[in-house]
């Protein structure tokens, strides 16, 4: 049995490198990739605080979390195609309209 | 394809240039090529509405040309509503008028449900004082009925033959105003109610509290709540000008029928016309209604408000508007006083009810003297500024500029009159044997001092005055002032406890009131109905060549003269109203001026030698008022015309326009008789009923009376009173008129006939042989007297010393000052939000990184925070 504390860490460091990625890339959908990176580190620390604790609601969490990412990146990738209609380009440095 | 233009465009043949000019651009903007690319439809339409359009133009033209217009009544209704006097010629009015006139009393079948509410209120079992709410109500719903049916129907052709422009419906609903008002005075005057004079009986009711609220003492607490209500006030005062202000009104919005909507200048703007007329109206009612002095202050100002707007009513002509303006911030300044007034006055009793501050106005010895003087004194203020007394009286002559009802109805019916309301309500407050407070006599003599010099100054300008509403302007202040006069010399009576005098002198000037409303009224109808005639005439006569109307002005009395065979009626009923106002023996008038200057001569003899003033001053100006009131009729009715341009005018004057007679009937019959009728019966101890004291002037019989009236009138008991009676007498009715036949009077033209007394006046008019007034005319007084005694020249002198550089400090301190800092607070909070705005770059990387920061930081703070 690998002690929890373990996988905890291997989830921070997942999410932090998660959250690197959504920050210097510039292509969409790494950004998105990078994002369900960050979720399924989110997901790992309840598995690892669930099998701690021995508290179920830790996976059913997981569980739902891993369902809510599903339906997140079906928007998203829909998000990306409008974007791709509209601007030729899914870079997100193109998306900029909103500045100012 | 040939296409009815008018069933093209979805109009009636006879709408108004506007109505077509609207739905030609409507069907424009549906149809044009540039909105319709490639339709060929569209194309198609737009051709026919080509020819639409040119075959209405064509059409225009035909109907413009004099020849073929007599089928068409409606050419006054098709000049569109231009500001200035149309150039098209109005053709054929007075055939049209004599058409349509057999018609236009049908339009009165809607006043018949407005007839039945009285008699269905008494019949549900209403008291006729609850049902007296009615009388204000009426025209307050009436006033936003006609208003947005007015925009909303503007032009159609019910709206302006059916209901003219707005014109039944407020006749109606004064009706239902006149109506009410005569079923509570019948009430009284039949004895189901009575006037006491003690506070407790007269007739208040109050329906509803109005504003509750409590007190902050001097100790901090909250205690003894006050309640302004809704309610009625009733004594015979209230009654009379109740009976005066619906009387008149209605006649004058009867007159108003004829008179504005004959004329093509208020095309499609009547119906702002009577909106105003009958809110003025109902300003009016509440005032006299009021049973408290916040709410008469509230419908004081309804009526300035309305006088303002219908002052100004010609707006496009600077002279109006400069009128409005003036007129609204004279009596302003008189509003001012009031309010200071009404606020000492709460000072003092803690109350503005009338119930609360008439029942015992002394509070029993503790009330000071001095600051009641000061209150009443700045109540008397206000009540020069809406009466235009010296020195406020500069705006009622310019006030002219409005439509000549709207003279009638301020200076006859309703505005001026409040202000003398006002100053009668303040006998209570002096009135020593109902418990007034003493040491107010002076109070009296400044409103008879006022009073005087201003009945002096007036009739001085009034006999140079050539603008026939003018010489009737300077008529009302000088008439108004006789009756402060009278209302003066009264409250010094009460103050000094001779109450048998003071209510005598009360009773007269209220009663000079009534005549002065009644004839006054009348005169400015009656020189409403000469100026119609004479510009139709004029317009007539000019018709088509196209002449240009603005060096021919219909109201100076220069252009007229031998009207008296042309206007048989109008001749009649402004000479009853000019003898009403000058006081000729038996006439009107005569009967209550009689009793204000004999009271003001009694005052100065036989008790306060101060009052010699006043008394000087109405007596000459009884004088004077034969005088200028004679020039005025003498110069428009009497002689030949005086130029050969009014000649012609003259020869085409017509007494024909509908609705304009009815009124000058009615009340030249009341000016004639009603002076003599009401004294008979007691009317001046009547109207000072409520602070009369068993005067026991009442004879037994009928015929006791008419010799008591007639001996009090013409023989009375005190010598000096005789000799005051007859100089008065032969002032004003021998003096001034022969002066005023010497320079303006003469007979007719040879051939010209009038009514049989018109007719004898006319040819002893030129009998006292005639008298070249140039020299006289040119002279410094005549001309300072011209210019109004330069009062407004010295009143714009004086702003522009004090008001005018303030105001432009003020208005420089607001720019700079209060503007700067303003705008710098503008200027750097924009430069402030430039520079937040970098923060926004718009890359969706860029915001991530701020949540996750801010993220992060909320779970230091909240790690730190809780340790």
């Amino acid at each position: 049995m690998i002690d929890p504390s373990w996988i905890a860490a291997l989830g921070v460091i997942l999410f932090g490198i998660g959250l690197l990625g959504t920050f210097y890339h510039k292509n969409a959908i790494v950004v998105l990739m990078c994002i369900e990176l960050m979720l399924n580190a989110a997901n790992l620390n309840f598995v690892a605080a669930a099998s701690h604790y021995g508290d179920v609601n830790g996976w059913v969490f997981t569980a739902i979390a891993i369902a809510i990412a599903a339906a997140e990146v079906a928007i998203g990738l829909a998000i990306l195609l409008s974007l791709y209609s509209s601007q030729g380009t899914i870079s997100l440095d193109a998306a900029k309209e909103l500045k100012n | 394809m040939k296409v009815d233009p008018y069933n093209f465009l979805g109009i009636s043949e006879n709408s108004s240039e506007k109505q077509i000019d609207r739905a030609i651009k409507k069907k424009m903007r549906l149809y044009h090529p540039d909105k319709n690319p490639g339709d060929k439809s569209a194309e198609e339409q737009f051709k026919i509405l080509q020819n639409c359009v040119k075959e209405i133009k064509e059409s225009k033209k035909d109907s413009q040309k004099p020849s073929d217009s007599s089928s068409n009544n409606d050419t006054g209704a098709e000049s569109s509503p231009k500001p200035a006097p149309s150039p098209q010629p109005h053709q054929n009015h007075n055939e049209s008028h004599h058409a349509s006139s057999e018609n236009e009393y049908r339009l009165l079948v809607p006043l018949i449900p407005a007839l039945l509410v009285v008699p269905l209120m008494a019949i549900v079992g209403v008291e006729s004082v609850d049902a007296a709410f009615l009388i204000v109500l009426a025209p307050f719903i009436a006033f936003p009925v006609i208003l947005v049916t007015g925009q909303l129907f503007n032009g159609r052709k019910e709206w302006k033959h059916t209901l003219k422009e707005g014109g039944i419906i407020g006749l109606s609903a004064l009706l239902v105003s006149l109506c009410t008002a005569s079923w509570v005075l019948l009430d009284y005057l039949r004895g189901a109610r009575e006037i006491s004079k003690d506070a407790g009986g007269r007739q208040a009711t109050s329906w509803i509290d109005w504003i509750s609220f409590e007190v902050l003492q001097t100790d901090y607490s909250m205690t003894s709540e006050r309640v302004i209500g809704v309610g009625v006030w009733i004594d015979s005062l209230t009654l009379m000008l109740l009976f005066v202000a619906t009387f008149l009104c209605f006649l004058i919005c009867w007159f108003s029928l004829g008179y504005m909507n004959t004329d093509p200048v208020n095309e499609n703007r009547n119906h702002r016309f009577y909106a105003e007329f009958v809110l003025f109206a109902m300003g009016m009612f509440g005032m006299v209604l009021a049973d408290n002095f916040l709410w008469l202050f509230i419908f004081w100002e309804i009526m300035g408000l309305c006088s303002y707007l219908l002052i100004g009513f010609y707006f496009w002509k600077p002279s109006a508007a400069y009128a409005a303006k003036k007129a609204f911030l004279t009596t302003r300044v008189g509003d001012v006083f009031l309010m200071i007034g009404l606020l000492i006055l709460y000072d003092i009793y803690g109350s503005l009810e009338f119930s609360v501050v008439f029942a015992d106005p002394s509070l029993a010895g503790t009330v000071d003297s001095d600051k009641l003087f000061w209150a009443l004194l700045m109540l008397f203020i206000g009540a020069v500024g809406k009466s235009a007394q010296f020195p406020l009286h500069v705006w009622l002559p310019d006030a002219m500029e409005g439509p000549t009802p709207v003279s009638a109805l301020i200076h006859a019916a309703t505005m001026v009159n409040a202000g003398l309301y006002l100053v009668a309500r303040m006998v209570p407050f002096v009135d020593l044997g109902g418990h007034g407070v003493a040491g107010l006599g002076d109070l009296g003599l400044i409103v008879a001092y006022i009073g005087g010099i201003t009945a002096f100054m007036a009739a001085s300008i009034a006999f140079v005055q050539n603008d026939i509403k003018k010489v009737l302007a300077y008529s009302t202040m000088s008439q108004l002032a006789y009756i402060f006069t009278g209302l003066g010399v009264s409250l010094w009576f009460y103050n000094h406890g001779k109450t048998d005098a003071a209510t005598l002198v009360f009773g007269g000037s209220m009663f000079h009131l009534f005549n002065h409303a009644m004839a006054k009224g009348m005169l400015f109808m009656a020189s409403g109905s000469v100026i119609h005639e004479v510009h139709h005439a004029h317009d007539h006569l000019h018709e088509g060549d196209g002449h240009d109307h603005h060096d021919f002005d219909p109201q100076d009395m220069r252009n007229m003269g031998g009207l008296a065979s042309k206007m048989p009626i109008t001749s009649v009923a402004m000479m009853i109203g000019s003898m009403s106002i000058i006081g000729i023996p038996l006439i009107g008038g005569f009967w209550s001026k009689e009793a204000i200057v004999a009271k003001t001569w009694k005052a100065s003899l036989d008790y306060e030698p101060l009052m010699m003033g006043p008394a000087i001053l109405v007596l000459l100006t009884a004088g004077m008022t034969g005088f200028y009131m004679s020039r005025m009729w003498f110069m428009t009715f009497a002689g030949e015309p005086k130029h050969e341009e009014a000649r012609k005018v003259v020869d085409h004057v017509h007494e024909s326009t509908p609705w304009i007679k009815e009124p000058l009937v009615i009340l030249s019959i009341i000016s004639a008789m009603g002076g003599f009728g009401l004294s008979v019966f007691g009317i001046v101890k009547w109207l000072a009923k409520p602070y009369s004291y068993d005067l026991g002037i009442n004879q037994d019989s009928f015929l006791d009376q008419v010799i008591y009236e007639l001996e009090h009138a013409f023989l009375p008991e005190d010598p000096n009173l005789r000799i005051v009676g007859w100089t008065t007498i032969f002032l004003s009715m021998v003096i001034g008129p022969i002066f005023a036949a010497r320079i303006h009077g003469g007979a007719l033209r040879e051939g010209e006939k009038s009514g049989p007394l018109v007719s004898w006046l006319v040819w002893l008019s030129g009998k006292f042989g005639s008298q070249d007034a140039t020299e006289i005319s040119e002279s410094t007084l005549a001309l300072a007297l011209q210019e109004r005694l330069y009062f407004d020249h010295y009143y714009e002198l004086a702003l522009s010393k004090t008001v005018l550089p303030f105001a432009a400090f003020a208005a420089w301190f607001d720019r700079t000052v209060i503007d700067g800092v303003i705008k710098k607070v503008e200027s750097n909070s924009t430069l402030g939000s430039f520079q937040i705005r970098r923060v926004t770059t718009g890359r969706a990387s860029d915001y991530i990184l701020m949540v996750a920061v801010g993220m992060l930081s909320i779970f230091v703070l909240v790690v730190g925070v809780s340790g």
